[in-house]
């Protein structure tokens, strides 16, 4: 009786069951690995603003407190960001004036907003408190980065569910007294961390429903 | 508004192969997305930034007018756009609630179909080219130099500023003519005022006080108050009535009368006042409201005959309950009980011809009067005329000009409550189309366009003097439009009592049969006919849903042999009309009961062709009329979306009541050891949250009126989803009220017959007397949650503040959590219930709630959400909450406050007190799933001498 299966067969198989593993176990591994990339989280994207606004310049340099223009940070859900009126009591006609300023006298001129992108953003399944992070002790630059330093802001943060739980595992080894809150702090000090969790009464909120309504 | 099934597959290209080829594709498209980045979004701030934060809501104080009468509301608002409406626990009229009118009325506001252009025949116009065609000089000309031509129609109002600036277009024109009109409104001079807490033995004749009617709401509270029997001595409450009602009910005893047999009943009842003969139901009555002379009331509907009003007057004086359960007052509408102001003597003058400007501003009288007037016809005829309305509907039709009225949420104004009390009208959004008032309307008929509605309000207040007057005037201003309501403003009592005509009965019919009519408990004379919440909301005794019906008993429809949705033919004298009947478990026999509302053809695209017309049967001056006939139409019928059958529970006794002898003599239950298929949990495993949140819904003081249902929508952005996907069974109400009959097992189709089962809990309902029990259903909040156990994908868990939480994002639609519900409280998105919805519809979704998507499972969250806020506004605050500072949204809107929430660590809390008396219980709690939400029986005070004596 002739061969049912040539030589070539036995090195088809053993390539397809290396196919097979790879596809199974190899590419599922990697679409989870890219999807923890910043090529997937948008980790350190930066966008083109309308304005060329520099929070080194203003936070670093005039020394301008976060909250003179994202108010609502301490307040409500949202840090807000300053009306278009905000910017005229320093920039005065004469700088108003300059190019940079074009899209600013735009909206001063037609009444309408200035179409700020949108750097750090969250899905609309999840329902993200400023007021609360900040009362509870996590300050500005914990999920934002060094914003003071930062010419052109980036996404700092991965902003995966991962990367949130994390601290809210474990609220203790990020959080800083309120004091410093928006001035940055030196993070890692556990034993620091504790007792300010115990001062503020920081819980550990891990139902869904913490962010997921 | 709604898609089916049908339609979107239409809308992906037709074929249901592409359907599914589409499917395939978005699904292996799913997979890819989890992968990509967030797609780049704008942040828009503000310009010049108006006094609030962004992302924290406000509320202001403003009031909804229905017939003429308002009611107080607090309504939330996200930047600008108002999302929810809450009652004004200031207001007389709410006392903090707000009933289905109110609760849907900011989806009204943005409505798509509302009017959005003036109009002149069919061509656009501008609010400046009415004004120059309604200028003296033209109007004169027009209509005579006195104004003898020229006829106002305007809604009923109690607004002092409306009635000050007709004052003066009278002043203006003096020969001019003013009409009221709203198909409901009562017109008396004087109107009776209740107070359920003073009675301890109370009749409702026709009357469903609790549940409609200028102040339902504070009615259905005080009568909450004296049906709790920890709180004190409950009262005992008959009803006759020939259609069911919310409030008959509620009653301990029930008598269905048809209509031609309420006035012998009353004035058999006031004989029987003076030991003569009766029958034993109206004896028993008489014997017990005698017994408590000046501590009883009667009240009769204001649709009954003015003979009945009269009996009931009659009744009260000669129990000497007048002046202290009830009394009259002036009435707060403008011109009541002046016939120079109805509707028939603009109908005389337009048959006459002597009506050269018809101003009509609100309503719609093209629609809503009496087929038999022709009102249609007669204003086309009209040379001038002009309609000021929300929609382009059956009277704007008619009308030359066509004006878009200004909803109450885009308008300066104010209004009475039904006592009088003053009330401020006051906008939270510019009116979003272009639209008018009222106010501006008058305003520029005197010749004053240019003056701001704010303006004349705040200078009409001003110059009343109801307010301290000079520099303190600003502020106590700043009070009434911070709280909504002028204290101390309501009329004072009158000694005199009204009188009624003694009026001739009309001539009947041939026919065997009463027609009653009545205002649809949804969408009222018709005018929330377009609203998709209120079509969607079951009736509150039918459970039909985008329908209207002839309801008649169960052995009128064995004789006629007539079942759920076969056509009928209703004939009185020369007119007849066809829809669909429905048979009423409790109706009186030999009587039909119609609604109105329905049957409309304007150009509102919900309302359109949905239901049947009955204005085309009603006479106009009466609410019900004998010797009608009715017949079935061969072979006819018409699906009826009912949800009485969508979701029942397996089980004997979801629904409990106890007399109030078994209540004083019962036992704490002691409750066996359940067996258990779930695995034993600790109840507050470690790391449990302080709170632990429950619920505890009384169904004693429940009148299932519906109002939390539309609460619950708004609040949490329940989509609407038509008449097919009901029928189909997939209405998305996370809080349903199911309907238990109960009494003797009498035809009608309703849930398992509670009282057949003959279990000892259920021995509380009458035995004689059929009646419906109500019970809201939503998320038991399950301690050990079937559901939780069933899900592959963990979307579904419990939460350390004992809430069974909905995960919508990581749901991936098995359904497997509703299947093993024992509730059924769970609720699936078959379709994109939310594709299609316009841009001004989406500006009435709440932020704070995510709008979910197809496929993936909803229900009961608790308002999550709210407890949430509440935690973090607590946190900002630097304090800590008690659990009863969150309310939910069917907690608020409750009139009877029948529904508490809070936390089972709050032992103080009335939620915790209720759930721990004699008569809580929880429902299906043998299958051990220790369910968060317990149900308080209902104690029914029944009169001995009616009981059966078994």
């Amino acid at each position: 009786m002739a061969q049912l299966f040539s030589q070539r067969a036995d090195i088809l198989l053993r390539t397809a069951l290396v196919a097979a593993i790879i596809s199974v176990v190899a590419l599922p591994l990697a679409a989870w690995a890219f999807a923890r990339t910043p090529a997937a989280t948008g980790q350190y994207r930066a966008f083109r603003q309308p304005v060329p606004f520099a929070h080194s310049l203003h936070v670093s340099g005039l020394k301008i407190d976060c909250r003179y223009c994202h108010a609502g940070a301490e307040r409500a859900a949202m840090a807000g960001l300053p009306p278009t009126a905000a910017c005229v009591p320093c920039h005065h006609d004469a700088t108003v004036s300059s190019n940079l300023f074009t899209a600013v006298r735009q909206s001063l001129s037609s009444g309408k907003p200035i179409p700020w992108q949108r750097v750090t953003r969250l899905p609309d399944f999840v329902f993200f408190n400023h007021a609360v992070h900040v009362q509870n002790g996590v300050d500005c630059q914990a999920c934002h980065g060094p914003v003071e330093s930062m010419r052109e802001v980036y996404q700092a943060a991965p902003l995966t569910m991962e990367w949130c739980v994390q601290c809210h595992r474990a609220p203790e080894r990020y959080i800083t007294p309120r004091a410093t809150r928006v001035s940055g702090w030196m993070r890692g000090d556990l034993a620091r961390g504790r007792a300010i969790a115990a001062r503020y009464d920081v819980q550990r909120l891990l139902s869904c429903t913490t962010c997921h309504r | 508004m709604s898609v089916t099934r049908e339609e979107m597959v239409q809308r992906l290209g037709g074929s249901r192969r592409s359907f599914m080829k589409l499917l395939g594709a978005s699904l292996a498209l799913a997979g890819v997305e989890g992968c990509t980045r967030m797609p780049a979004s704008n942040i828009l701030p503000y310009v010049n930034q108006p006094e609030l934060t962004p992302g924290l809501p406000q509320f202001y104080a403003t009031s909804m007018v229905l017939d003429g009468y308002a009611t107080g509301l607090l309504v939330e608002s996200h930047e600008g756009r108002p999302t929810k409406v809450e009652g004004n626990p200031d207001h007389p009229a709410s006392l903090g609630a707000a009933g289905v009118f109110e609760q849907a009325s900011v989806l009204q506001l943005y409505d798509p179909h509302r009017a959005r252009r003036v109009r002149r025949d069919n061509q656009t116009s501008s609010w400046s080219e009415l004004a120059a065609a309604l200028r003296q000089e033209a109007l004169r000309q027009q209509a005579g130099s006195t104004g003898a031509g020229l006829f106002l129609l305007l809604e009923p109002t109690s607004s002092p500023l409306e009635s000050e600036l007709i004052d003066r277009l009278l002043e203006l024109y003096p020969a001019a003519h003013v009409h009221f009109y709203a198909p409901l409104a009562t017109s008396g001079a004087l109107v009776p005022l209740y107070d359920f807490r003073e009675a301890d033995v109370a009749l409702a004749v026709d009357s469903d006080f609790l549940a409609s009617g200028p102040f339902h709401l504070r009615y259905a509270r005080e009568f909450a108050e004296r049906r709790r029997p920890e709180a004190g001595a409950m009262n005992r409450f008959y009803a006759i009535e020939s259609s069911v009602s919310v409030t008959g009910n509620a009653a301990d005893h029930r008598l269905a009368l048809a209509p031609s047999a309420i006035v012998p009943a009353l004035e058999q009842l006031l004989a029987a006042l003076q030991d003569r003969e009766s029958t034993k139901w109206i004896g028993a009555l008489a014997k017990d409201l005698r017994a408590h002379a000046r501590r009883s009331v009667v009240v009769a509907s204001p649709y009954l005959p003015e003979r009945a009003q009269a009996l009931a007057l009659q009744i009260n004086q000669a129990l000497g309950n007048v002046g202290r359960t009830v009394w009259f007052t002036r009435s707060p509408l403008v011109g009541a009980g002046d016939a120079r102001h109805s509707l028939a003597s603009l109908v005389d003058a337009l048959r006459a011809g002597e009506v050269r400007t018809l101003v009509c501003a609100g309503g719609n009288p093209g629609y809503a009067t009496a087929a038999s007037l022709g009102i249609g016809p007669l204003i086309k005829r009209v040379p001038q005329s002009v309609y000021v309305g929300l929609y382009e509907n059956e009277t704007a039709r008619d009308c030359g000009w066509m004006v878009p009225a200004a909803h109450f949420l885009e308008s300066w104004g104010d209004a009475r409550a039904y006592d009088g009390t003053l009330s401020v009208v006051q906008p939270l959004v510019e009116p979003i189309f272009g639209a008018r008032t009222v106010v501006e309307l008058l305003s520029l008929l005197i010749g004053e366009p240019d003056v701001h509605p704010y303006d004349r309000l705040r200078d009409a207040w001003r110059t009343r003097g109801a307010l301290a007057g000079g520099a303190g005037f600003d502020e106590g201003w700043k009070e009434v439009l911070r709280r909504g309501v002028l204290d101390g403003s309501a009329f004072p009592r009158e000694q005199a009592a009204p009188e009624f005509a003694s009026e001739e009965r009309p001539a009947a019919g041939s026919g065997a049969l009463d027609i009653v009519f009545r205002p649809h408990p949804r969408v009222h004379d018709g005018a929330f006919a377009n609203n998709g919440w209120l079509q969607e909301l079951p009736d509150p005794i039918t459970t039909l849903t985008w329908d209207n019906a002839a309801e008649i008993s169960p052995a009128d429809a064995q004789r006629l042999d007539i079942d759920d949705g076969d056509l009928v033919e209703l004939r009185a004298g020369q007119r007849s009309l066809r829809m669909p009947a429905l048979v009423v478990r409790g109706h009186a026999d030999a009587a039909v009961t119609v609604h109105f509302g329905y049957g409309r053809d304007g150009e509102e695209a919900v309302a359109r062709g949905v239901g049947a017309n009955v204005y085309a049967l009603w006479p106009g001056d009466r609410f019900s009329i004998s010797g009608a006939q009715l017949s079935r139409v061969p072979g006819a019928r018409r699906d009826l979306a009912l949800t009485q059958f969508h979701r029942t529970l397996e089980v004997s006794t979801p629904v409990r009541a106890l007399t109030l002898e078994q209540f004083q003599n019962l036992q704490p239950e002691r409750r066996p050891k359940t067996l258990t298929l779930y695995q034993p949990t600790a109840p507050l495993p470690d790391g449990t949250a302080p709170h632990q949140w429950a619920m505890t819904i009384d169904l004693g003081a429940c009148i299932g009126c519906g109002a939390c249902m539309v609460a619950c929508q708004a609040e949490n952005n329940v989509p609407v989803v038509g008449r097919e996907e009901v029928l189909r069974g997939r209405e998305m109400h996370w809080l349903r009220i199911d309907w238990y009959a109960i009494g003797p097992p009498e035809g009608g189709h309703y849930r398992n017959s509670v009282v057949s089962k003959g279990a000892s809990v259920v021995s509380g309902f009458s035995r004689t007397e059929p009646m419906a029990m109500a019970q809201p259903m939503l998320c038991q909040h399950c301690e050990k949650a079937p559901c939780e156990y069933a899900c592959p994908v963990e979307a579904t868990v419990h939460s350390s503040d004992g809430l069974n939480e909905m995960i919508y994002n990581r749901c991936v639609g098995t359904r497997f959590c509703s299947n093993n519900c024992p509730y059924k409280v769970r609720r699936f998105n078959w379709i994109d219930y939310n594709a299609g919805l316009s841009e001004t519809e989406q500006l009435a979704r709440n932020p704070d709630v995510t709008v979910r998507e197809r496929g993936v499972m909803e229900k009961c969250t608790f308002c999550v959400q709210r407890i949430r806020q509440t935690e973090i506004a607590a946190r900002v605050e630097h304090r800590s909450f008690a659990g009863s500072e969150v309310r939910t949204a069917c907690q608020q809107a409750c009139p009877t406050q029948a529904i508490a929430f809070g936390s089972l660590d709050d032992a103080q809390s009335p939620m915790v007190a209720a759930r721990t008396t004699k008569r809580a219980y929880a429902v299906l709690d043998d299958l051990g799933t220790e369910p968060r939400v317990r149900y308080l029986a209902r104690v029914r005070n029944a009169n001995p001498d009616l009981e059966p004596s078994a």
